[in-house]
């Protein structure tokens, strides 16, 4: 047998994308790669604040990150969820936990026994206080999970909100450290095989050209290898997800610091608000056939809480992927290889998604077609569910205050999501993969807070007695409101855990 | 709103017939069940074939029957897996076992490590010889849950061996407790309403008939009452060949090994399955290739039995088991050799499916859709599975071997192959029945091996992963003196359930 060939791996790009996928391959193939990341400092990253979703803390873990550590250096703070502001009507909320309802136990789902509840006409409380997750939230507390599955306090996950500009850093430093190589420098050319077409090098504007075997293109929007070099077309998504623009801005945190990333829908779009230690982020993602520039700047302007801190800043995208995201010996993660607006915090996962699939599927210096394939199908895959999940939020709505919301209210959605919202408007059903993203809590969340209110009830939920069932749920809630009031105000669990340098 | 289903018919009263009545009425209780306890045909194997898969316990769970029921009470045997003996060429034979094969070794799965010492010329002992309860049951022991197996990872699952006759009693008897009604009639017809085509009514040669919402059609191949409604059917024969199940029995002789035989034939495979009194005997084959004469001979000369008539098997599944208000379950549903014993199983795993998928009477297509969605991707996955058998086998001198390995495989198990090929890697499926061991120990345990090792297998230091397995070999051989044989458990089982 042959000894294993060393893979020469260039990543062309230094943001988070760049940086990830830099940390994670010398971390995990250190005898099958070497790893050697171009970047240039004159060359903006997008990331702004940066809201996670909780597969963050697997990654972070493979890579031996120390929790309490990378939070400090990132200004994190705790996320138990998104709220969801004004999304099904105006001035409606609701949170999507990253955690259950109920306890998520028995055979059961709880919100099935929650919508017999209602069916029958029972004061039944809001699904969201029997969630430990959303209550915590509310709140605006929280401590770590428990370890013993018999606690109430065991029912949630949470993920982080922390500054991408320093995460990448972050990163940096520790992939430095365990041998990734990095040079400074634009690239002003791509140079490929002529038979094969796959890139060979990159070359900078001292006239350095960088060699590799296989490269990963973490350079953004620009998709310099995939889309420029390699023209792999590009799948529009805008006639589901018009937003096409965000304009950005920093401003003090000046009211609490909730454990909670917030989505609030606008006249043409949405706009986060993303809680840092040291600042909130603050975003309007609009579409620009609904909205002007400087209207979208204005309205962000008005409704942030806190000093701003910087200029409105402004971003252009298209929702949509490329065809394939691994073409010839080029990989795309992140903005390279698509882009889904950030609503749901899906954009590290996506990279994090690639960055796995990569590792798993590691070629060798001669790639095989199976690998390759293999990738495309996975990521694909992952894109296609998040879109129908994005598609959901503005669908699912009765507003009817203006044009855009006219337009999503009423247009054609993928059949694959037309077919769960049916079946989840009829008793509550919840179509799932076991590989997706988003589990069955994360559909009932946007499901239930938009509107979709299921007809029936899946029957297994009438076999309990109606009282023994109804003392059963005012039990639950009063063990959660007991529970979550024992948690420390998220402020103070930070400033304990992880407070950021002075 | 919608009215719900409160009236369901169950055609046919066999195993599969009393099991959705048990499980109907035990979990929806306020759904009258009436069982139109008609005997399935014989060629329905979920009725016959006696081994079962882990999932059965669960089953049994759900519907709150306890050990003592269907294990003590019903006279049944545990099962830890299957030897295949001749599958793999002249190689000793292998065991698939209903249990984890070591542990995460660095960042790569147990067998990442395992195929790259082959790779690397310093083999180890076979596949399976890392498998806890492979190695129990090789000396007929068995890994009871909770068991102490010191540094070797437990985990083992068990599967049943049933004696049928035995076990249709049981599950008769508890759903009538449970409150199912039964009408002993045979169904010679069925009424079609006029403007929907839903099923109105079934006929009985009672002269009376038997309505309700919803009709669930258990009468095994026939399918007497779902094929009213429709006949297609998917046809897998180009890769399952085998039409031919001849059956035979013979007195178990010794304590019931914790294994299954299955063993390759020339034109098929034959089984041995040891009850606690009765052994089940059978050869599955292809009539293209031998006789049900030679057939009968090859059976008695290996194990010295007399199958009776053989069954027709026509190996595939129904792409719509739902249809309007009927659902066709177990063999009226899908059709498959009982190679891997994932007959009862797909029943099972339907009669699941009901109970929590139950539409109200309007049985809207888009829900009937999701089900049928789920029990298709579902059988897809298991044909594949029993594909794979004969799609890495090497007899190259049978024709029939030959022309079973040499089938394109469906896409599904192409890309498992494709992706098993290159590196040892399986892709994931949604409703795949069989774990990630389970067909690591068919395509290994069958000498598939991958072209190169895992470069995450490889990031661990060599010196490392030898020694980590060397220890678990011994960590298993250790084990080995304190499992408790068939006999000794099922004892043990007894004075609990006693207490």
């Amino acid at each position: 047998m042959s000894l294993p060939s060393n893979v020469n791996v260039i990543i062309v790009g230094g943001g988070t994308a760049g940086w990830m996928t830099a940390a994670a391959l010398a971390k995990l193939l250190p005898t099958r790669c070497s790893v050697h990341l171009v970047e240039s400092e004159a060359i903006g990253i997008v990331g702004v604040g940066e809201a996670t979703l909780p597969h963050i803390r697997a990654f972070n873990e493979r890579l031996g990150i120390n929790e309490a550590e990378f939070m400090a250096r990132t200004r994190a703070t705790f996320k138990l969820g998104i709220e969801f502001s004004n999304w099904g009507a105006i001035g409606d909320s609701y949170i999507h936990p990253f955690g259950a309802y109920g306890r998520d136990r028995g055979e059961l789902s709880f919100h099935q026994y929650w919508l017999r509840m209602r069916h029958e006409g029972r004061p039944v409380a809001a699904l969201e206080d029997y969630s430990f997750a959303c209550t915590l939230a509310r709140l605006g507390r929280f401590g770590m999970p428990s370890t013993d599955p018999d606690d109430i306090a065991s029912t949630f996950g949470y993920a982080y909100q922390f500054d991408a500009t320093l995460f990448a850093p972050y990163l940096r430093d520790l992939a430095e450290g365990l041998g990734a190589r990095r040079t400074e420098g634009r690239i002003v050319a791509v140079h490929r095989d002529g038979e094969s077409g796959d890139v060979r090098s990159v070359e900078l504007e001292s006239g350095e050209r960088i060699e590799g075997d296989l490269f990963v293109d973490c350079s953004g929007f620009v998709s310099l290898l995939l889309g420029k070099t390699l023209s792999e077309p590009f799948q529009d998504w805008s006639r589901w997800l018009p937003a096409d623009r965000a304009v950005a801005m920093p401003c003090r945190t000046e009211t609490a610091l909730t454990p909670y990333t917030s989505a609030i829908a606008m006249e043409s779009g949405w706009r986060w608000r993303i809680p840092l230690q040291h600042r909130t982020g603050n975003g309007y993602v609009y579409s620009s056939g609904f909205l002007a520039d400087d209207k979208a700047a204005e309205a962000l302007v008005g409704a942030v809480e806190g000093e701003a801190i910087a200029d409105p800043r402004l971003l252009r995208f298209q929702a949509g992927r490329r065809e394939r995201s691994w073409v010839g010996n080029c990989v795309g993660v992140g903005l390279a290889s698509g882009f889904l607006e950030p609503l749901e915090s899906t954009s590290i996962y996506l990279i994090q998604q690639a960055i796995t699939a990569l590792i798993e599927l590691f070629p060798e210096r001669e790639i095989a077609a199976s690998d390759r394939d293999e990738f495309n199908r996975i990521i694909d895959l992952e894109y296609d569910r998040i879109r129908d999940f994005l598609i959901l939020h503005y669908h699912a709505t009765t507003r009817s205050d203006s044009p855009f919301w006219d337009y999503v209210r009423t247009m054609t959605v993928p059949d694959s999501l037309a077919e769960k919202i049916e079946l989840f408007r009829r008793r509550g059903r919840v179509v799932k993969y076991r590989e997706g993203v988003f589990l069955d809590a994360s559909w009932i969340a946007v499901y239930l807070g938009q509107g979709i209110v299921p007809e029936g009830h899946d029957l297994r939920a009438d076999a309990p007695p109606l009282g023994a069932l109804e003392r059963g749920a005012e039990t639950l809630r009063a063990e959660i409101r007991a529970a979550a009031a024992r948690m420390p105000d998220h402020l103070a669990q930070i400033a304990r855990y992880c407070p950021m340098a002075a | 709103m919608a009215e719900p289903i409160s009236e369901v018919v169950v055609v046919g009263g066999g195993i599969v017939g009393w099991s959705a009545a048990a499980a109907l009425r035990r979990r929806l209780p306020a759904v009258r069940v009436t069982v139109v306890a008609y005997e399935p045909d014989p060629g329905a194997l979920a009725e016959r074939v006696v081994s079962t898969l882990p999932s059965a316990i669960g089953f049994h769970q759900d519907i709150g029957l306890t050990e003592q029921d269907y294990i003590l009470n019903a006279g049944s045997v545990l099962r830890s897996g299957t030897r295949f003996t001749g599958w793999n060429g002249d190689a000793a034979p292998y065991v698939h076992a209903y249990a984890p094969h070591g542990q995460m070794l660095g960042g790569a799965h147990f067998h990442l490590a395992w195929i790259r010492a082959r790779l690397e010329g310093c083999g180890g002992e076979a596949f399976d010889a890392y498998n806890m309860a492979a190695a129990a049951a090789r000396q007929g022991l068995l890994v009871p849950p909770g068991a102490d197996t010191g540094a070797a990872p437990a985990g083992a699952e068990f599967g049943l061996r049933i004696d049928p006759a035995r076990y249709a009693y049981l599950l008769r008897a508890f759903a009538l407790h449970l409150g199912a009604v039964e009408r002993k009639a045979k169904p010679v017809d069925v009424t079609l309403r006029a403007n929907d085509g839903f099923v109105e009514s079934v006929r009985l040669d009672d002269g009376s008939e038997a309505r309700g919402h919803l009709f669930i059609d258990c009468t095994g191949t026939a399918a007497a009452i779902r094929s009213r409604l429709g006949d297609k059917f998917e046809d897998w024969s180009r890769w399952l060949p085998c039409d031919r199940v001849a059956f035979a029995e013979a007195a178990t002789a010794a304590e019931p090994s914790p294994l299954d035989e299955a063993v390759a034939m020339p034109a098929g495979w034959r089984w041995q399955s040891a009850g606690a009194e009765t052994t089940s005997l059978g050869y599955v084959y292809a009539s293209q290739h031998l006789s049900d004469g030679d057939a009968a001979r090859a059976l008695h000369e290996a194990c010295g039995a007399e199958p009776g008539t053989p069954v027709t098997l026509r190996q595939g599944r129904r792409p719509e088991p739902w249809l309007r208000n009927c659902v066709a379950i177990g063999d009226a549903a899908v059709c498959l050799e009982p190679l891997e014993w994932t007959n009862l199983h797909l029943a099972h795993s339907a009669i699941d499916r009901i109970v929590s998928m139950m539409p109200d009477r309007g049985c809207a297509p888009v829900e009937l859709w999701d089900y049928n969605r789920q029990c298709g991707a579902e059988a897809d996955r298991v044909r594949d599975f029993l594909i794979c058998h004969y799609a890495v086998s090497s007899q190259p001198e049978d024709p029939f071997w030959h022309t079973a390995a040499a089938a394109e495989p469906p896409a599904s198990l192409a890309l498992t192959l494709t992706q098993f090929r290159e590196r040892g890697r399986l892709p994931f499926f949604e409703e795949e029945t069989f774990s990630r061991d389970s067909w690591l120990a068919i395509l290994l345990g069958q000498g598939l091996m991958p072209r190169r090792s895992d470069p995450l297998a490889d990031a661990v230091p060599a010196v490392e992963a030898r020694r980590a397995m060397e220890a678990l070999r011994r960590a298993i051989d250790a084990a080995l003196s304190k499992l408790p044989g068939q006999g000794a458990y099922l004892n043990h089982l007894a004075r609990q359930s006693a207490r």
